[in-house]
Formats: C-alpha cells, structure tokens, sequence
C-alpha cells in the first residue's frame, strides 16, 4: 500500500493488482451474500406489520375467549382490518371454532389465527 | 493491508447475515410456539367440552385440516378427579398441558347440610352457626339445652333457606362411581420391592408408576412422592408425618395418617382410614372408604375420622353398595376445619369447635359426650356453604356437579 512521501530513487510501497482483485472480490461476494439474505429476512421474516398482525390476533382471540359472546363481524383496530369467522366446532355447541384474519390497508392479508373456544 | 481491510468488512458483513439469520430464527420460533400455545389452548377446551370418557386412548388429528395444527388429547382416570392431557404438535416440536379436572357446583343442588328425613327435628346447641341453604326433616329445626348448655347462637338459627328433605341421601353419580370402581380394580403388577429413591416425581405423560405393597403392613416415611403414583396395600398402610404426598393415590384396606403430615392426595380404604391430629391436606384431597361388594359380611362400620386440628380441604365420603347393618360414620374431631365435601349414607359425627367451609351431606348427625350419644344435635359446630372459595370444584360423583367441566389444577406444562 502506497505510504510516506514519493521520493525519487525510492520504491513506493503498495499492493499489487493481485491483491486489490482478490479484496474486491471478497468483498462482493460477502456483500452480495448479505444483501440476498438481508433481502429474503425481509420478505420472508417478520416484518413489523406481520409481527404487529399477529399480536393483534393473539390479543383479539383472549378476548373472545373471555366474552360472553362471540359472532361473525369485521372490524378496524391498529390500523388493520380484522375479520373474524364463528363456527359450530361439535354440532352441540359447546365449542366454537373462531377464524380471524387481519389485512393491511393494501388488503394484503397479513396474519391469520384459529382457535377452538368454550360456546357461549 | 487491502486484504485486512476486505476481512474486517467482510466479518462485519457476516455478522450482518448471522443477525439476520438469527433474527428470522427467533421470529419462525415465536410464530410456532404460538401456533402451538393457540392449538393446545384448542385442546385444552376440546377435552373440558367432551365427558370423561370420551378420550380414554391418546387421540391424534387435526384440529382445522389445516398445516400445523395436530392435536393429541387424552383422559386418564386419577381417583375421584379426570386428568387430561392435551399435546400440541408442529413437526418436532411439542406443547403439552397436563392439567385436573372437575365440576363447577349447581347451585340449585347445593346445600350447607342435606340431612336425609328421619321424621326428627335438628337440634342445635351451644354456639353453633350456620349459613346456607339446608335441606332436613320437615320437622325443622329447634333449639336444644344438651350436654349443660343451651344455644347460644345467632337468633336465627338457619342463615339461609329451609327445603325439605327426601327420605333418602341424593346418591352418588353411578358413572363416576363405575369409573372409580374399575380404577380401583386395576391391575397391580407385582408386589414392589420398596422405593428406590426418597424423592419421586413421575410424570402423567408417563404410565402410572404403581407400588404395590401386597399383604405387607407398610410404613411410608421420609420420603417424597409427587405425580403419577399409586401406592396399593391389601392390608393396613400407614403414612408418616415425614412423608411428603403430592397429587399422589393411596389404596388400601386401612388407612392411618400420623400427626403433623402436610401434603395432597387422594386416600382410598375399604374399612377404615385414621387421620390423627394436627395434619394439613390441601387442595384438592380426598379421603374416602369404599365397599363395592354387595356381598361380604362386615364386622366393621366404614368409618373416616379426622382428629384434633386437622385441616382438610377437598372431599370426605362414605360409599356402600349396599347398606350394611353397622351405619359407617365420618368422624370430625375438636376444632377440625374441611373445606370441601362431606358425604356420609350413615352418620356425621362433629366434636366441639368442628368446621364445615362447604357442605354435609347425611344421613344423621351424632355427638359423643363423656356419657350419652346424641343423634340429630350439632353443638358448637359452624356449617357454613357461604364460606367455601366460590372457584371451588367438586368431583363429578357427588350430586351436586353441574355438567361442565373446568380446570381444577395446572399440574404440568413445557
């Protein structure tokens, strides 16, 4: 590597073309890598909005277990549209399956949770 | 120095893609035990729903026929109580839930005391309380001058209202009671050699770890025992003060708790079981003495007596197939204290000071003085159903259980 004052008379001091290449190409390959796995943990892992969705589920099915009664509706809470399916689970009722679905302002479905409840 | 600098930017980038990694790990294993909380919560509700014997085998499906959503539940009979247990299951991962079973209480069958109609009155006398609904004799209720002492109670002798009662006890639920019996006539395996440790948990995703004493008379002392156990004895067995007992069922034909033991359990006898004084059971515990025979000569009357300063939470009872001449008798002793259940088909024997936090169920009561027995008095005793936890569970074989079941107690998770 190039260092000090150029003298006349005197060898500079600095890498080769060999070694700048190979560093350059480590640091692609490494920062290519990176970026596939950075981009897929985005796409695919959770997202603030997924994890925000699921939390709001989580919170939405305590709450409907706790109720004294449970149906069918579509509401907005967090900034999401929540819908929420009721269903028979047994045929005698004495529990209910529960079926909720969160979606983005996009409309793109973000989180989805079932859970088998007590009937009302 | 080019190549240095690469590879420190090169390990700061990977650093970045193991945080990346790691980051999205925690995030898929968070999703899952989720999923996997949600489901066994399913199971949980779908074994409270179903009756006893509905999951008797382990039970493997899907819950919505969606991915990632087995189930395994299953029931197992554990004395007067049902065990269930609920598996979640994602791949290899697995969310269990062990947890007791019981009844909620119907509060139009409940009572403080439901004295069966003998055609007397009750008597009270001295200090005695109580409070709830009481079914007796349509005779009534009045005070007495026993024993040298007159009421000196509240004015109102009933705190609570008055129904009549049948000539008969309500019976005891005839399919628990089946289950009970079969549960009591299991097998036994070999008789065990003793216990190979002073401290034993078992687990109830395991099979019952069953100790059989056989004609043996049997001491258990300093040691511990919690879970999954049954300890059978066709003989007397005698429990020490230095035992500890958790969760754990006890068979024999005689039963004798020494003074000062602390613990829970579930206690069974044919003739007769012995609880001396100073003793704590918590709860859920049961002491009972059960004939299933309908033919055997009894020399002896049933008989559970709980001695001085005991305290027992959970249920006491008598049950015979068939009356015998000798009325079995549950003893309750000087400033003994069960919250719970008391159900006898013969006689409630309560000393001085004796309380009932729940209900007694009887045929008659009785009081010993130094001289004379007295049938159909209560003197200086407090019954109270107002006093019970209102969380109280009770088991599905006394008449008073509504059909639904709940959670009695959380007895193991992962």
């Amino acid at each position: 590597m190039a260092g000090g004052k150029l003298r006349i008379g005197r060898k500079a001091r600095a890498s080769t073309i060999i070694e700048v290449l190979v560093s350059m190409i480590i640091i692609m390959v490494v920062f290519g890598v990176a970026m596939m796995i950075f981009a897929n943990v985005t796409r695919s892992g959770g997202s603030e909005l997924k994890v925000r969705s699921a939390a709001v589920l989580h919170e939405v099915l305590l709450e409907d277990e706790k109720a004294a009664e449970v149906s069918a509706r579509t509401f907005n809470l967090d900034s999401l549209r929540i819908e929420q399916q009721v269903k028979n689970y047994n045929g005698d009722g004495s529990l209910q399956e529960v079926d909720l679905a969160a979606y983005d302002p996009n409309g793109q479905k973000t989180a989805e949770a079932h859970q088998i409840i007590p009937g009302k | 120095m080019v190549i240095i600098i690469a590879l420190v930017i090169g390990v700061l980038c990977s650093s970045l893609i193991v945080a990346g990694y790691y980051y999205r790990l925690q995030y898929q294993k968070m999703q899952r035990y989720q999923l996997l909380q949600r489901n066994a919560g399913s199971a949980v509700n779908l074994l409270l729903a179903g009756q006893d014997s509905t999951y008797t085998h382990p039970e493997t499906f899907s819950l919505f026929h969606l991915d990632q959503d087995s189930v395994c539940v299953q029931t197992i009979p554990w004395g007067i109580y049902t065990i269930g247990v609920a598996k979640a299951l994602i791949q290899r991962d697995t969310l269990y839930r062990i947890f007791a079973m019981a009844q909620a209480v119907d509060s139009s069958k409940w009572a403080a005391i439901y004295q069966a109609d003998s055609a007397r009155p009750l008597a009270l006398s001295g200090n005695t309380s109580i409070t709830g609904d009481v079914f007796i004799s349509p005779a009534g209720v009045n005070q007495a001058y026993v024993n040298n002492q007159a009421y000196t109670g509240d004015k109102v002798l009933i705190k609570g209202k008055i129904h009549a009662s049948e000539k008969t006890l309500p019976a005891l639920m005839a399919g628990p009671m089946a289950a009970l019996q079969s549960f009591m006539q299991q097998d036994r395996g070999n008789i065990s050699g003793g216990f190979k440790s002073d401290s034993i948990q078992h687990s109830f995703l395991l099979p019952s770890l069953i100790f059989n004493f056989g004609h043996a008379i049997a001491t258990l002392s300093d040691i511990k025992l919690s879970g999954n156990i049954i300890l059978f004895s066709d003989t007397a067995l005698t429990i020490d003060s230095t035992a500890v007992l958790r969760n754990v069922i006890v068979i024999a034909r005689s039963i004798t708790v020494h003074s000062g033991f602390h613990g829970n359990c579930q206690l069974f006898a044919q003739d007769t079981i012995g609880i001396q004084g100073n003793c704590r059971f918590g709860y859920p515990s049961c002491a009972a003495v059960l004939r299933f025979n309908k033919s055997g000569i009894v020399k002896t009357p049933a008989k559970v007596g709980l001695n001085k300063n005991t305290v027992f939470a959970g249920s006491v009872f008598v049950y015979e197939a068939e009356q015998s001449a000798l009325k079995p008798v549950v003893h309750i002793g000087r400033q003994v204290k069960v919250s719970g259940q008391v159900y006898s088909p013969g006689y409630v024997e309560l000393e001085d000071h004796a309380e009932i936090a729940g209900s007694v169920f009887t045929r008659g009561f009785l009081y010993q003085s130094s001289f004379t027995r007295y049938e159909n008095y209560l003197i200086n005793v407090t019954v109270s159903s107002k006093a019970l936890s209102p969380y109280y569970l009770t088991p599905g074989l006394f008449p008073v259980a509504q059909k639904k079941h709940k959670v009695l107690q959380w007895l193991e998770a992962n």
